[in-house]
């Protein structure tokens, strides 16, 4: 697959506001702890009292520093994001390369599973293990992981069979190839610019999972997450307070979702020329 | 039919089978992971919940979640609805569920069906109108939307229609204990039901806009657009039984694609708006940790999704004859 980045992605508004808001959402993940005023656990500051030089937006019900805990609520969420999308995207590939490739039986077998995951709702398996074992998020990264790679291996597989049939494939084959060494040497170097669609795509979800679950209360409530500050800030939402205590998580949190968002649609575009035209707002 | 094919069997009769054993699957999983938890877990689970149980209280749930009679018994208690006692509600979990089931359908199944419909048409019509400022603006407005997730919209939404504007009500389903005739109580009921309808709404429209305008868009080119057109057909029924239909399928494809992931949201936006449906019943249960109510709602509501996404593949073959042949996986 080849792919002209210079003269497709970097000329779309789509992919350069995506990626805009993606970098500064990494760096405050990279940077928060050194960003944050304050320790975002240290309760001592004055409850609920309004945005002042030394708390940039306030304090919260429990004496905490609002500013410091939505750079960690922001790091949280990215990096269950990128660990979920990530894990999908391995499953995802794997599979959907192996199916491809050696067809009959296994791939039977794994795209009847992969069926069956798309249909049963994520969130209600996730909340099932949230609620009797309150795992880490590691792992309910990992168990949404799970969930997610059903798309990633459908696409993955779907170009697998496009590229058995190219000549290099042909070539590998003739010269005494493997399947297992077509499929790690050849097939899964060949998809990588399908490989940025799949992570944007599931980074998406699994940011927004992170934050309903906070939000329903299903994560240690130690943890600062985006969810949880939003779920809280909302039992007061009636005082002065939403603008600087709700809004903020809120804003973060659709900046997070629309910039990955905004990536997905635009490497769509790019490797998909027929999509590209329709998408322009131009018939070519 | 003269010509009789030889029996295959058929990619739905193996997914009603694959779904079967995939609910089965659930079933266990919600019957054997209670029973797996190491030490006394209602003990565990009660203590950190503002339930207080009484000691009988407390050894009826450690005998429901020790039971041996085997699986067996317990499909068939499933089956009687027979779901457990919620002691966080003092009421039977199936008498929770059944009550909160029709608002949930209501808010969820008005909202896919006002979003795929106004989608689809708005989807047909922007494409049919090509390369003007609306469908720049529609496109890009979309494209914004699809980004925002629903917490946001339905926390903004409250925001300023309920508390700023006073324009809706900002919790609940109905006027609580109003004596009302039957059309108050169903304008009530719609009343209550325009801000989650809304955020929902919002959420959903946006994919399945543009979903439909991407698909229509490509239509759009095919040569029996042009056959249709040069029939001298009116434009309305070249627009949409020669064009939309065919860019209906990809949409009813997404559908059951994404219908699973969006429940998601539906939970969100109930307990937003506290909305008494499934998604803050289950809320408050686990609030109150009570674990027989999560556990029904998160079995059951699963089921319904499996069973409405086979449900859909059937719709496809209706809708697409071609499929049954075309699909690969």
């Amino acid at each position: 697959m080849h792919v002209r980045f210079k003269e497709t992605s970097l000329k779309d508004p789509l992919f350069m506001v995506g990626s805009g808001l993606a970098v500064i959402f990494v760096a405050i993940s990279l940077l928060g702890p050194l960003l944050a005023p304050f320790d975002p656990w240290d309760m001592s500051f004055a409850p609920i009292s309004p945005p002042s030089e030394t708390h940039y937006l306030g304090v919260n019900d429990g004496g905490q520093d609002i500013f410091s805990e939505l750079l960690y609520a922001v790091r949280n969420t990215v990096l269950f994001g990128f660990i979920s999308a990530f894990a999908a995207l391995g499953i995802g590939v794997i599979l959907g390369a192996s199916a491809g490739w050696f067809g009959g039986f296994v791939d039977m077998i794994v795209m009847r599973i992969a069926d069956v995951l798309l249909a049963v709702p994520a969130i209600m398996i996730l909340i099932f293990a949230a609620a009797l074992f309150r795992p880490t998020p590691l792992t309910l990264a990992l168990i949404l992981a799970g969930f997610m790679w059903p798309t990633i291996s459908k696409g993955i597989r779907a170009q697998t069979l496009s590229l058995r049939e190219s000549l290099h494939i042909r070539a590998a084959v003739q010269m005494g190839g493997g399947g297992v060494y077509i499929v790690r040497r050849h097939l899964i170097p060949e998809m990588f610019p399908l490989y940025l669609i799949g992570l944007a795509a599931k980074a998406k979800t699994a940011m927004f999972m992170e934050a309903s679950l906070g939000f329903l209360g299903l994560l240690d409530p130690s943890r600062k997450s985006l969810g949880r500050m939003i779920n809280y800030a909302l039992n007061f939402y009636y005082m002065d307070v939403w603008w600087n205590w709700l809004m903020p998580p809120i804003l973060c949190l659709s900046f997070l979702i629309v910039s990955v968002t905004f990536l997905a649609i635009s490497l769509e575009k790019v490797l998909d020329p027929r999509l590209r035209a329709a998408l322009s707002g131009r018939t070519p | 039919m003269i010509r009789l094919s030889k029996y295959r069997p058929s990619r739905q009769m193996g997914l009603v089978v694959t779904f079967c054993l995939a609910a089965l699957a659930m079933v266990y999983l919600s019957y054997a992971l209670p029973r797996l938890l190491p030490g006394d877990f209602v003990t565990a689970m009660y203590g950190s919940s503002q339930v207080t149980l009484s000691e009988a209280q407390e050894a009826e749930l450690r005998a429901y979640y020790t039971d041996d009679r085997g699986f067996g018994s317990y499909v068939i208690q499933l089956a009687c609805l027979d779901w457990g006692y919620s002691y966080a509600f003092l009421s039977p979990v199936s008498h929770l569920f059944l009550a909160a089931l029709p608002w949930t359908l209501l808010l969820v199944g008005l909202a896919h069906l006002i979003s795929l419909g106004v989608g689809f048409f708005a989807g047909v019509e922007v494409a049919w109108r090509r390369s003007g400022i609306l469908e720049r603006t529609m496109v890009s407005g979309m494209t914004l939307l699809e980004g925002v997730p629903e917490i946001s919209t339905g926390v903004l939404l409250l925001l300023i229609f309920s508390l700023h504007l006073g324009w809706f009500p900002s919790a609940g389903a109905e006027t609580a204990y109003a004596d009302l005739s039957i059309w108050a109580r169903l304008a009530g009921v719609a009343y209550h039901l325009v801000l989650p309808l809304a955020t929902l709404v919002l959420a959903y429209l946006p994919g399945n806009f543009l979903l439909t305008r991407n698909s229509m868009v490509m239509v759009i080119k095919a040569r029996y657009m042009t056959t249709a057109r040069a029939k001298g057909l009116p434009p309305c029924r070249i627009r949409y039984a020669h064009g939309a239909r065919n860019a209906l399928l990809p949409l009813v494809t997404r559908f059951g694609l994404r219908l699973a992931f969006m429940i998601t949201g539906a939970l969100v936006v109930e307990r937003i708006y506290a909305y008494p449906g499934l998604g803050t019943l289950l809320f408050n249960a686990i609030q109150a940790r009570d674990l027989p109510v999560i556990q029904g709602v998160v079995l059951i509501s699963s089921l319904m999704v499996l069973a409405v996404i086979l449900a859909l593949e059937f719709v496809y073959k209706i809708i697409d004859p071609r499929i049954d042949h075309a699909r690969t996986f």
